[in-house]
């Protein structure tokens, strides 16, 4: 089981954290997790905790903030929503990881010719 | 770039939220949890089960809450006290390493502390005055032919100058300030026991001139001045010492000079008047009473106010704004070149002009060059005791560092970081020098009071916030030093270092013992610059010591008199020798006299202008006839232990009307009559006036200071000359002449409750003060001597001991292949006397320029004396072999087998 799903690469979590919270808005942290856990197709191995490490870094960087909550289920939750300054990393850092992916898609095509 | 400072904000901000962000996270986590174990049964397991995997989902709360925190906050504070901590368990496991090195930062750093902020007092502090720039001393070149003229010639000036300065030369302010005495100091009272204390006389504007403000109370206004108020302004340290500052004090009565004066004020603490090495007590207003003529003159001798031509006032300016220092300079030059003349001669085409300058106004307003220089010198060579100790110590660190190497593989190859193992071996030279740093401050505050009370300097010379930034800077950069020098010695171990022998670590490379080399051969230079100027000024005291002073000063009490009551010539002289009578009938008392100049303190009349029976004195020009002179009481030279050579000793029966009477010196005898055999020769001015009999020859005697070369002096009775108005009574007493005091001064309270006793000390101490300056010199440069071999000995001592242990191994080889003990001892020995002799061929040249630069200081010796050369030379020499002596000891001590063993 564990050979066929991947490792999160390092760095890509905080990608996908804040395109998730730019496209579906302000999440908890375990609303978060089933959304990645949904869009990777059970894919990706991922300790659902390292999810708060990366919170936790995005907020220092002042590209999310927080706030508590009502969950849907009436819990109290802190409410994860993407910032101003963290909208501009995102665009950054999806055309960065666009370029690089085409970059890898045209080096691993290569290999295949020859 | 900003997102890392953001983060770091981030960071610190949590450190503060701590808890608080703690148990937030848990409640996150447990929601997190709960609502997962919710989704598991949901989709069918069973309760326990699904919160099973929801904890395997989720993966490992405690390392997750841990790593949580540790991203959360900075661990930089929590690391560091880290580092503290393991860097001082490794400095109390060296407790001799780290006390030596202690110790050498302390007295190193220490000694430098001290030095430079009593330089920085002397020669650099400002006033504590408002917009000190624009205040300034005034000093002249001279004065015009028939000026009277008292203190410094550079800096007094005239009543009449001092008016047209303040109004025409448009200096925004003119400040006269006016000394009670030649000492500075007057008889005062409090309470209803009288003493002595330092005050000025000073203009209506000298406070708001200079921008002094007050503690409480008022300062003075114009027209304190105009009216002579008798109000005064005490300083903030005698209104602590007398007043316990109380706020009660404004209002009370301060006596001086037997006066009632009203305290009106206390000046700003920190303000200690202007007269540099004296601190100041108290100022009055321009007073016009006969009691308070400048500098405690004779009234009669004509007032300060009235005198046009009496030179006595001291002066400073403040230039107006907008208007530079040369401007005003000029200005207030014209206005001088004028009013100079007031009252005396007018300038003729020809005679020299006399420049008036501005001086910076700092703290001493000191012209004395030899003070200024010995206190260079003296930072010169605290300087190098310091480069000496800071040697040192990084020798011992990069020996303590090298011999851990071991530790440091360990380490390595444990998986710390190279980083991580700089920032700590930085950590323990901080904390190293921290601690040297904290003795240094103490020790610098008792070296600074010490060399305070020895230079006489009354003023506050504490080390001040300038004085903590030198020593923090000296000490950042040893920290620097202390931390990077040795680094490299730690961090050349790589991990596999564990696995080599110690046989081959002990093959040091021999670059690095070059370097070892090299700093053993400088501070040996050091050493010997230091020794051989340490000789010098101490072979200078003994010569100052050993001068014959060609009278008996032990046993003799000495104080000044001078009385409130008699204000004209004949009650003065009728007071002292009532006083002399009275003195004499106390039990024990051998003779008593007085002198108006005090032996050995430096004061003297210089006069011109001898007749000899009539005519030209043997030849000179009547007016090139210099001497010296005093006017003395009876008895003078049997109390003072001058030999007599011919004629007979001042007695009771000179009196004011018997004829006049003079006793003079060998010197003058010879200079100006040409034999010794001067006993009924008539002396006069060049006039012919004011003959007097000479009916004495003594032998030539210090009279000034022990320095002096033996001058033409005269003697005349005080009774019969001018007035006096204060005289050093001389006493000769069995014993301790101090243990006379208390006696005395019953006698004296008897006949004036409110007449101190002015200066009273025994006459050797006034001739002892007269070299305090040399002296003190002198032993600061012996101990700086002693210190840098007592360094330079524990240095060597160090890294020989240290290459010996680590070379045991070779020396065992040597032993088994047949090297005798004697040969070990002397391969160790040679090494260390190589590196003396190269230190001393180096040194010497160097100690040769220091002695030259050092001349002016010498006294009866010459820069390079041979025996403070050979002294240095072979103190060297002799530290060297015995920092020496144990380590090779115990080099011969080796036992081959078991050093080869230990491989």
């Amino acid at each position: 089981m564990a050979a066929d799903k991947s490792e999160v690469l390092q760095g890509t979590l905080d990608l996908m954290i804040l395109k998730t919270l730019q496209a579906l808005g302000p999440l908890h942290g375990f609303g978060i997790a089933r959304r990645i856990e949904q869009l990777s197709e059970d894919v990706l191995t991922l300790n659902e905790g390292t999810v708060y490490t990366s919170l936790l870094r995005l907020q220092q960087k002042s590209w999310i903030a927080s706030e508590w909550g009502v969950s849907e289920n009436n819990r109290r939750a802190r409410f994860y929503s993407i910032t101003k300054r963290g909208m501009k990393q995102l665009v950054v850092e999806t055309e960065n990881w666009e370029r690089i992916a085409a970059v890898i898609g045209r080096v691993l095509a290569l290999e295949a010719k020859a | 770039m900003t997102d890392r400072a953001l983060t770091f904000v981030a960071k610190l901000k949590a450190l503060f939220v701590q808890r608080r962000a703690d148990s937030a996270f848990e409640e996150e986590m447990r929601t997190h949890l709960e609502m997962l174990a919710e989704k598991y049964e949901r989709e069918g397991m069973r309760a326990k089960e699904a919160a099973r995997a929801a904890r395997r989902q989720f993966g490992n709360t405690t390392l997750l809450k841990q790593r949580q925190r540790e991203s959360r906050t900075t661990m930089f504070f929590a690391n560091v006290w880290r580092d503290v901590r393991y860097g001082a368990r490794q400095l109390a496991k060296t407790p001799v390493f780290t006390i030596v090195c202690v110790l050498t930062l302390a007295l190193g750093v220490g000694a430098n502390t001290a030095v430079f902020s009593v330089m920085h007092a002397v020669l650099m502090k400002m006033l504590p005055v408002e917009d000190a720039s624009r205040v300034f001393y005034l000093h002249t070149t001279g004065y015009p032919d028939g000026v009277s003229q008292t203190g410094d010639s550079n800096t007094s000036f005239s009543y009449p100058i001092y008016r047209a300065l303040r109004e025409q030369s448009g200096l925004q302010e003119v400040m006269a300030f006016i000394p009670m005495s030649s000492s500075g100091k007057a008889p005062v009272r409090v309470g209803t026991v009288p003493e002595e204390a330092a005050g000025d006389m000073v203009s209506g504007n000298y406070f708001r001139g200079l921008g002094v403000g007050t503690e409480m109370g008022r300062g003075f206004v114009q027209k304190d001045e105009d009216d002579h108020t008798p109000v005064a302004v005490i300083s903030e340290r005698f209104w602590a010492s007398h007043f316990d500052r109380s706020r009660d004090a404004i209002g009370k009565t301060l006596y001086i000079k037997s006066i009632p004066f009203t305290i009106v004020g206390v000046a700003i603490k920190g303000f200690e008047g202007t007269e540099g090495r004296l601190a100041l007590d108290f100022w009055m207003p321009l007073q016009s009473r006969p009691e308070f003529n400048a500098w405690g003159n004779p009234a009669e001798n004509g007032m300060y106010l009235t005198k046009q031509n009496f030179w006595c006032m001291k002066l400073m300016v403040r230039t107006a704004s907008g208007v530079s220092r040369e401007q005003a300079m000029a200005r207030a030059q014209a206005v001088f070149d004028q009013a100079a003349y007031t009252g005396v001669r007018q300038k003729r085409a020809g005679d020299k002009t006399y420049q008036i300058s501005f001086m910076d106004a700092k703290q001493f307003d000191s012209q004395d060059d030899s003070f200024a220089r010995a206190l260079k010198t003296l930072m010169a060579m605290v300087c190098l005791v310091l480069l000496i100790a800071m040697s040192n110590v990084v020798m011992l660190l990069m020996a303590r560092n090298a011999s851990r190497q071991r530790e440091f593989s360990v380490r390595l190859a444990l998986g710390t970081g190279r980083r991580e193992m700089t920032r700590q071996l930085l950590t323990e030279s901080v904390l190293l020098v921290a601690l040297g740093g904290i003795a240094a401050w103490a020790f610098a505050l008792g070296a600074t009071h010490a060399l305070g009370s020895w230079a006489q300097i009354e003023s506050n010379l504490q080390p001040d916030g300038t004085v903590l930034w030198f020593t923090l800077s000296v000490l950042f950069l040893l920290a620097l030093v202390f931390g990077l020098a040795p680094l490299r010695a730690a961090m050349s171990s790589g991990p596999e270092m564990v696995l080599r022998s110690s046989a081959t670590v002990s093959q040091s490379s021999s670059q690095k013992m070059r370097a070892g080399n090299a700093v053993i051969v400088t501070q040996i230079a050091i050493c010997v610059v230091l020794l051989v100027g340490a000789g010098l000024l101490l072979g200078t005291l003994r010569n100052l010591l050993n001068t014959p002073l060609g009278q008996k000063p032990e046993g003799l009490l000495v104080f000044g008199v001078h009385p409130q009551h008699a204000h004209t010539k004949e009650e003065s002289v009728a007071f002292f020798v009532a006083l002399q009578q009275r003195l004499r009938t106390i039990p024990g008392v051998e003779s008593v006299s007085m002198a108006a100049n005090r032996p050995g303190s430096g004061w003297s009349s210089n006069n011109a202008g001898v007749l000899v029976d009539g005519h030209k004195p043997n030849g000179v020009e009547p007016e090139q006839a210099i001497f010296r002179g005093n006017a003395v009481g009876a008895d003078y030279f049997r109390t003072m232990g001058v030999q007599v050579l011919q004629g007979r000793d001042f007695s009771d029966a000179d009196s004011p009307s018997a004829p006049k009477t003079a006793i003079v010196n060998e010197t003058f005898a010879k200079k100006y009559i040409g034999s010794l055999n001067a006993v009924g020769h008539i002396f006069s001015d060049p006039k012919g006036a004011d003959p007097s009999l000479i009916i004495g020859v003594v032998k030539d005697h210090k009279y000034t200071s022990i320095t002096e070369e033996a001058r033409p002096m005269l003697w005349t009775v005080f009774t019969q000359g001018g007035a006096v108005n204060q005289l050093n009574v001389e006493m000769r007493v069995p014993g301790d002449p101090m243990a006379m005091l208390p006696t005395v001064r019953k006698v004296i309270t008897q006949i004036d409750p409110d007449m101190p006793l002015l200066e009273p000390m025994s006459q050797s101490a006034v001739f002892e003060q007269s070299i305090s300056q040399q002296a003190l010199f002198a032993r600061l440069a012996g101990c700086f001597g002693v210190l840098a071999v007592v360094l330079i000995a524990t240095g060597l001592y160090g890294t020989l001991a240290y290459r010996v242990s680590r070379r045991s191994a070779e020396i065992g080889v040597r032993m088994a292949l047949g090297a005798q003990r004697s040969q070990v001892v002397w391969m160790v020995l040679r090494g260390s006397l190589l590196l003396c002799a190269v230190g001393v061929v180096l040194g010497v040249p160097l100690a040769m320029a220091a002695g030259k630069s050092l001349e002016s200081s010498l006294y009866g010796m010459k820069s390079l004396d041979a025996a403070s050369y050979v002294f240095a030379i072979a103190g060297v020499a002799l530290v060297a072999l015995l920092a020496s002596a144990v380590p090779a000891g115990r080099a011969a001590n080796v036992n081959p087998t078991s050093a080869l063993r230990m491989e």
